[in-house]
């Protein structure tokens, strides 16, 4: 029998053979994948250019106290200096050095971001995986709490619960997790809902394997590559959300973060246009990186979409 | 709508902090007034008694009473909304048409230049987050040209009437509505320009174009109306989001809208007000969603029903 023709056969039991049948966009796991995914993602412009200032911005982050030429909370000069040779970007209104302190900013948005798509994606994968392979009841319920999630505006979830609870590092996080997690749960749950039809799927069954091996080894890696896409996004939203929260002076008080820097410009707009502009730009050079990896991540994992719009624009 | 206030209701219960405290602020409270507030708002009535007389409350149009502003919380609410709507309203009239425009040109033009010079824009703009867009047009327009003033929506003392009065608000208005219209606008240009690429690859398309008819002929009558429709879902939400006053926008400008008050709710720990915006905010969205069907009802003669 062909290997490559799957379906439920009685001659399909070893492990080997079943995973031979798995669909070719399946995302494998090991290392080798990650390079090969990374390869094809520099084939893109925009997924270059993305990945590109990411690993700047992480790299900022992670050298901070070599790169900042100040230390970011003490008074190093006068208060509101414009930019010059020795304050590249000037000082704030109580003498810190802006430079340094949007340097050391990318380490806050960048945890934020990552950690919170991270638990979003954790939150929001196991409810849609529930919900997408258990049906019934579990589906009811969980899907209809998403569906009450996604009728209430992002922001307003995030500050409903800062409002409630407080905010700290950790609460940030869990609090824009809270906000996106219906995201990733209806995607996952819309991939599950397909995938469990599939006749890879259907030999799995009749391999007797078991139900978490065919949830976690043979669904949740074909469902994977557009929910990849959507936690680019998540992230970027996430940096969003902590920015605009710092700037309402919601977000966790001991934290150096762009959106904290833009809450303190407010009232200096007249007197200091520095302490406005660097902060934003940061911001927005760093969602610009998300999206950019988003698009190019996008264009490596739904091929087909893409190239069919390219080729209709044209 | 229930479940929404269920959820609210729930989680209002496990916070932190303290009402009383709160109204009086900063000071120790006296046992007998601590006593007499809590008998008086049934502060400390069992769980499911006060669940009770909060839906009861709602069904009156009671939204509970603000502690720290000393009146209902619907009031506070309604006394906002306009300002609210009305800042939402000028900023999608000025938004919605500029970003289809510009979603449609970059779609359907010849010149790839063109396109990506739109896409490249809207890429940009798409990142630019909505309050600092709006603390540099108040540093360009407002403090170095003078153009605009920089927060509120009307001046202290205003001697102005009609036309004048009229003008002098509008001033007011301009920077908050323009910047979120830009916001509005790039969200829009990104969807439709999806939208029209997608309905140029269909079938009808090339019908038309085998009929003879002219390329603005067919965008106008035929691409235009069909990618519009997602536009219309997306607006729809967004309108009704909205009227939770783009919270971000109205602090920067100050705008007394109900963004601000929830702004306001939050840093005073008037955890009533907070429900209230909530609760409010979620009821808006609803109702635009529903008008959103309606809407497409109208749009899209394939889901009329009946005749």
């Amino acid at each position: 029998m062909n290997q490559d023709i799957p379906g439920p056969s009685p001659t399909l039991t070893s492990r080997s053979e079943v995973a031979s049948a798995r669909p070719r966009e399946a995302l494998p796991t090991s290392a080798l994948a990650v390079s090969a995914l990374l390869s094809r993602l520099c084939r893109t412009h925009y997924g270059a250019a993305g990945l590109i200032i990411l690993a700047l911005l992480v790299l900022i982050g992670v050298t901070a106290p070599l790169l900042a030429p100040f230390d970011p909370t003490r008074q190093v000069g006068e208060s509101l200096m414009p930019p010059s040779w020795t304050h590249v970007m000037g000082t704030d209104n109580i003498g810190r050095d802006l430079f340094s302190l949007v340097l050391y900013g990318t380490r806050a948005s960048l945890a934020i971001g990552f950690c919170a798509a991270l638990a979003a994606l954790v939150i929001g994968g196991t409810i849609g995986t529930l919900a997408g392979y258990r049906r019934g009841l579990t589906e009811a319920v969980l899907m209809r709490l998403a569906e009450l999630f996604q009728t209430l505006p992002v922001i307003i979830v995030v500050l409903f619960a800062i409002a409630l609870f407080g905010s700290s590092f950790w609460l940030l996080i869990a609090a824009v997790a809270l906000a996106i997690w219906p995201l990733e749960a209806r995607l996952i749950y819309g991939q599950f809902i397909n995938l469990r039809e599939r006749e890879f799927v259907a030999a799995a069954i009749v391999a007797d394997l078991s139900t978490a091996h065919i949830v976690l080894r043979e669904i949740l890696p074909n469902a994977l590559p557009p929910v990849i896409v959507q936690v680019a996004l998540d992230a970027s939203l996430a940096i969003l959300i902590e920015s605009g929260l710092g700037f309402l002076g919601l977000s966790d008080a001991n934290m150096i973060s762009w959106g904290q820097l833009l809450f303190a410009a407010q009232d200096f707009l007249n007197a200091a246009w520095w302490m406005s502009v660097f902060p934003g730009l940061a911001i927005c050079i760093a969602i610009i990186g998300l999206n950019l990896l988003a698009d190019g991540l996008n264009e490596v994992v739904n091929p087909r979409a893409v190239r069919a719009a390219i080729g209709l624009a044209a | 709508m229930i479940v929404v206030v269920l959820l609210v209701f729930g989680m209002l219960q496990l916070t932190p902090g303290d009402p009383v405290q709160a109204m009086v602020g900063q000071y120790p409270v006296p046992a007998e007034f601590r006593e007499a507030i809590e008998r008086h708002y049934h502060l400390n009535d069992p769980f499911l008694s006060r669940l009770w007389q909060y839906f009861a409350n709602l069904a009156h149009g009671d939204l509970g009473f603000s502690f720290q502003m000393q009146r209902p919380v619907l009031g506070l609410i309604l006394e906002r909304a306009p300002r609210t709507l009305m800042l939402a309203a000028s900023g999608f009239l000025l938004g919605i048409p500029i970003g289809m425009a510009v979603g449609v040109l970059s779609a359907t033009s010849q010149n790839p230049h063109l396109d990506r010079f739109w896409t490249t824009t809207t890429l940009v703009a798409y990142a630019i987050p909505g309050f600092w867009l709006g603390q540099l047009l108040v540093i360009l327009f407002a403090m170095q040209l003078g153009w605009f003033p920089t927060q509120g929506m009307a001046p202290l003392v205003s001697r102005a009437s009609g036309f004048g009065w009229f003008l002098e608000r509008a001033r007011y208005l301009a920077l908050p509505a323009i910047t979120y219209a830009i916001y509005e606008a790039t969200r829009v240009a990104r969807l439709m320009r999806a939208n029209v690429i997608e309905t140029l690859g269909q079938g009808y398309i090339v019908t038309a174009r085998a009929k003879g008819l002219s390329r603005p002929t067919i965008i106008r009558r035929h691409v235009l109306r069909n990618s519009s429709l997602p536009v219309v879902t997306i607006m729809g939400y967004a309108f009704g989001v909205a009227m939770g006053g783009a919270v971000l926008i109205e602090t920067v400008f100050s705008w007394p809208g109900v963004g601000l008050l929830l702004i306001e709710a939050i840093r005073a720990r008037d955890n009533q007000v907070v429900v209230g915006v909530v609760l409010f905010v979620s009821f808006a969205v609803i109702l635009m969603n529903l008008i959103v069907d309606l809407l497409y009802c109208a749009l899209d003669p394939r889901i009329r029903t009946g005749s």
